[in-house]
């Protein structure tokens, strides 16, 4: 009898020191293991297509610890590209200010646009993480565009939930030594976002204005057509789930916060896959059809910044973004829960370069057509897309966006980006 | 229902179901042509004073929405070129209602025949039918619409300009859904930043000669019918000098009929100023309120009835109005709001026993001007306990009206009683009296709250509440929307009228009006599922 219940009480152990590694996988301390204590790994041949058996050779080495759960999965089809180099326009730093600096909170001051605020990151800077973020915020081509997209709001096993069809429109304002419309110089950015489906949604829009002040917070008001008139919106709350999607306004980009709300740590480079230049809006994989399956990946060397937020009710105890060293693009992002330090929100970004539109198109958005062909010329990075992962609940939001460059002209920007635009709306 | 339900009808409605369900989204014909819509069974449930059950409402609505996009970049029909206007858009929603019940109800085939035109059964009606024209620095929107100014959510001050037609379901459904669109023009005129300003505007409305009242049922068969404060009956009887006698009344049309010097304008700056976003507002128009008039000189008595002669009025308003709201990100993390008007022309009953100093016409009607400011703050809170994942957004309104030239003589809701002599009740009469004096200054706070559960955020409970501090009236609602697929939404609403004291039924229509002691008890339960694409 006693053999049997030692046999029982062994196997009891065995399921828990399995789900004990299992879940610790996804803590805060194993990742950050994983940042400071590399995992070698062998050389990639381009056109490598790695899967499940790539786990320990390369796979684990690559991949941010916390994602394994989800994006090593048996079936997985990653084809390995070269590692590009991903010019900047040509004119991307000629415009700028340079009368601009960090305060001691590592809040960027005076800064216009125009170009990375900070070309040379050293580790040894004790501004180095708070300089990565900036050099992120202001990177080239991250608004300018009309982009349609398409959101999949998935539980288990792919699960569809929602579909959403929204269709975000963006121009950058301040750019250096101009401002795209002349008197509105305290303008970062304006963008304009209008919900098409599910018709529970449709024809809401919303209008947000970021300021060059850091510490100024958005202006935003939402037109819903249940209401028929705009309604003045709340910016600095930015912990909220959005609409159903495994994100808050925060995760936006890796981070859209306040630098001062955060302590800062530079975590140095790390070598990590990236979907940077992908031919096509990849399609869904895994279990959960949560994640970008083949399609095409890099090599690519990141900065690894660490953040903690300072406000007490903030669910995050910590955020780790990797962001590209070379174009200060975001790549990942892992969130982990105040409450136990265990891996809460992530999400992993699916770029494209404009050039590449030359030789390779993606697809169109589902319900309008565009002119892609219009992005070649900008040298900039398209976003396609992204997986948002939530972890506890556990479900995904996984998006493609079908991006289309477009500059405004000054009379046309003062027009649509107006508080005038958002008193009626599709109905 | 023999009658009235037929195969193909059925066959129709199961094919709009399968075809419903299979659709995601808008529906595109080509570029330029876009459909959507919805088609929604709600039904509701009446519990009088929670101790009985009556379907009253099986109300069935197709709605459909098309819009076609005939200019697109300065170039129409893709034919020509249109200079400066650079975009237009045809809007057209049409909406179909049938409420079965009169269909499913035995009861009511004796409220309602056919000689009625089962009034209230079937509704089929152009909603809205518009054109956009973009045509920088202007747009202009011409057509059948709806134009909502002001900051104040369920309660009216700015937002005057459509009337509510609040003869099926009070106001207790989307304001959307109530309106009355009027034909009209509406202009736009983008300034931008100058001086001060930022983002301001100026729009200018014009109703050439579309005047519509607010809609109110008072046919006491109709489940929503408002008859005031006591039975749901239509008085039949009148005390006079001692004696109890018929009531025979004429009521006669005196409202603005369609011509052009009927037309009602307003003009509406906004603007931001600092961090505020304000707006100045004028409005010009009629008081979808109705007045009654009595004219006196014509009621006569003849043999055992009273013969009465009422004139039905709008009068002539005018609507001046401030709004402004601030993000106050720092200190409250509110949106905070407000808005007050200085309105003319409010139509008002005076008392049939005024003196002729309070009522020198002896119609027992006035206009008089009416204040209102409110405030109000909204803030997405985080409420834990409540939800790990999502913000509860808070919402809460203080409206207070004050009559600037006030009556004391000034009267509110009446009550339907039923008539007595020598101390014995008549059956089958029923008299109207009217002890509802009207306050000075009348208030009413409003709170919400709304969030959003389940992975998806798919489960959305919102509850409301209204309470007049003065009369201790309040009404309250719990709404559960359930979003079964993109299609599919299921929504629950229960709705509660209680008072805390006394018996005064208050000017908001809250309160016990509708509620546990009053014989007019209109609790419900409202289950709907709706299909949209």
């Amino acid at each position: 009898m006693s053999g049997v219940l030692k046999i029982l009480f062994f196997l009891v152990l065995c399921v828990f020191t399995h789900f004990s590694w299992a879940n610790d996988e996804q803590s805060y301390d194993r990742l950050y293991d994983w940042i400071t204590n590399p995992i070698p790994f062998e050389p990639i041949e381009t056109g490598t297509h790695l899967g499940l058996e790539d786990r320990s050779s390369i796979l684990e080495a690559l991949i941010p610890q916390s994602a394994w759960k989800y994006y090593i999965f048996d079936g997985m089809d990653m084809e390995i590209a070269a590692t590009g180099v991903y010019p900047a326009p040509p004119d991307w730093g000629q415009h700028m200010n340079d009368d601009y600096h960090l305060d001691d909170r590592g809040v960027l001051v005076n800064f216009k646009g125009g170009g990375f605020p900070f070309r040379d990151i050293d580790g040894a800077d004790p501004f180095a993480a708070q300089k990565v973020i900036w050099n992120m915020l202001w990177r080239p081509g991250q608004v300018d565009y009309v982009m349609p997209m398409t959101t999949w709001l998935r539980g288990e096993g792919g699960r569809l939930d929602r579909k959403l069809e929204f269709t975000s429109i963006a121009s950058s304002y301040s750019r250096g030594d101009h401002c795209l419309v002349e008197g509105y110089e305290e303008v970062k950015t304006k963008r304009v976002m209008e919900f098409r489906s599910p018709r529970d949604m449709a024809g809401a829009k919303d209008m947000s204005i970021s300021y060059v002040d850091h510490e100024r917070e958005n202006s935003g008001w939402m037109y819903m057509p249940s209401q028929r008139k705009p309604r003045r919106t709340l910016a600095s709350e930015r912990t909220s789930e959005l609409m159903g999607m495994d994100m808050i306004r925060e995760d936006i980009n890796g981070f859209g916060g306040k630098v001062y709300e955060n302590s800062w740590t530079y975590l140095g480079t790390k070598s990590v896959l990236a979907t940077i230049n992908v031919p096509d809006n990849p399609e869904a994989g895994g279990p959960h059809l949560w994640v970008p399956h083949k399609t095409r990946w890099e090599v690519r060397k990141a900065h690894v910044v660490l953040m903690h937020p300072t406000v007490d009710n903030h669910p995050y105890s910590s955020r780790i973004v990797f962001i590209d060293a070379d174009t200060n693009w975001t790549l990942w992002m892992f969130a982990f829960d105040r409450e136990d330090n265990y891996l809460l929100r992530m999400n992993q970004h699916y770029l494209k370069y404009s050039e590449s539109y030359a030789y390779e198109m993606p697809q169109q958005a589902p319900y309008i057509k565009q002119d892609f062909s219009e992005n070649v010329g900008h040298h900039v990075f398209l976003h396609l897309g992204e997986s948002d992962i939530n972890a506890k609940k556990p479900h995904a939001t996984v998006t493609h966006c079908y991006v289309k460059k477009r500059e405004f002209t000054e009379a046309r920007a003062k027009q649509f980006y107006s508080l005038r635009n958002m008193v009626s709306g599709r109905r | 229902m023999k009658g009235y339900i037929k195969p193909h009808s059925c066959a129709v409605g199961i094919c709009l179901f399968l075809f419903t369900n299979h659709l995601f989204a808008i529906v595109s014909l080509g570029t330029e042509l876009e459909f959507e819509g919805f088609v929604k069974f709600q039904n509701i449930l009446r519990t009088p004073k929670f101790k009985s059950a009556e379907a009253i409402m099986q109300r069935n609505t197709a709605q459909l929405e098309g819009k076609y996009y005939f200019l697109k970049d300065s170039q129409a029909f893709g034919l020509f070129n249109t200079g400066p206007v650079e975009e237009a858009t045809l809007t057209v929603t049409g909406r179909g209602v049938y409420d079965s019940i009169y269909d499913v109800r035995s009861s009511y085939d004796h409220a309602f025949s056919k000689a009625d035109g089962r009034y209230g059964r079937t509704e089929a009606s152009l909603r809205e039918a518009f054109v956009d024209v973009v045509l920088p620095p202007v747009t202009l929107r011409l057509g059948r619409q709806q134009v909502v100014w002001g900051e104040t959510d369920g309660f009216r001050a700015l937002d005057v300009i459509n009337p509510l037609d609040l003869s099926w379901h009070w106001s207790r459904e989307s304001w959307e859904d109530i309106r009355i669109p009027l034909w009209m023009a509406r202009g736009i005129y983008d300034i931008g930043k100058f001086s001060w300003f930022d983002e301001s505007f100026v729009e200018a409305i014009w109703i050439p000669t579309d005047f519509r009242e607010n809609s109110i049922s008072t046919d006491p068969r109709k489940p929503w019918a408002f008859t005031g404060n006591g039975l749901n009956k239509t008085a039949n009887a009148i005390v006079k000098e001692g004696l109890l006698l018929d009531l025979d009344t004429e009521m006669r049309n005196r409202r603005p009929n369609k011509k052009l010097t009927n037309g009602q304008a307003g003009l509406r700056f906004k603007a931001i100023w600092g961090d505020i976003d304000f707006s100045l507002n004028y409005f010009y128009g009629f008081s979808a309120d109705t007045g009654i008039r009595v004219q006196k000189h014509l009621s006569q008595t003849i043999d055992n009835t009273f013969y009465t002669v009422k004139d039905i009025v709008n009068p002539r308003t005018h609507v001046l109005g401030f709004t402004a709201n601030y993000s106050d990100e720092r200190f409250t993390q509110s949106v905070l709001r407000m808005e007050t008007t200085f309105t003319t022309g409010i139509p008002v009953k005076v008392s049939a026993d005024a003196p002729i100093t309070a009522d020198p016409d002896r119609d027992q009607y006035d206009t008089a001007r009416r204040t209102v400011v409110m405030i109000a703050a909204d803030r997405p809170t985080w409420i834990r306990a409540l939800n790990k994942t999502r913000t509860v957004f808070l919402s809460s309104q203080i409206f207070w009206r004050h009559y600037v030239d006030y009556n004391q003589y000034y009267r509110g809701m009446s009550t339907v009683k039923q008539a007595t002599f020598d101390g014995r009740v008549v059956s089958g009469k029923y008299i109207t009296e009217n002890t509802d004096l009207i306050d000075r200054d009348e208030f009413v706070m409003t709170f919400s709250a709304s969030t959003a559960y389940g992975a998806a955020g798919l489960l959305k409970p919102t509850f409301v509440m209204a309470f007049d501090p003065r009369s201790t009236g309040a009404y309250n609602k719990l709404k559960v929307d359930y979003f079964w697929s993109d299609n599919i939404l299921l929504r629950f609403q229960q709705h509660i009228y209680w008072r805390g004291f006394n018996n005064d039924p208050g000017p908001w229509g809250l309160g016990d009006i509708w509620g546990q002691t009053s014989e007019n008890s209109r609790h419900e339960t409202d289950l709907s599922i709706i299909f949209q694409f």
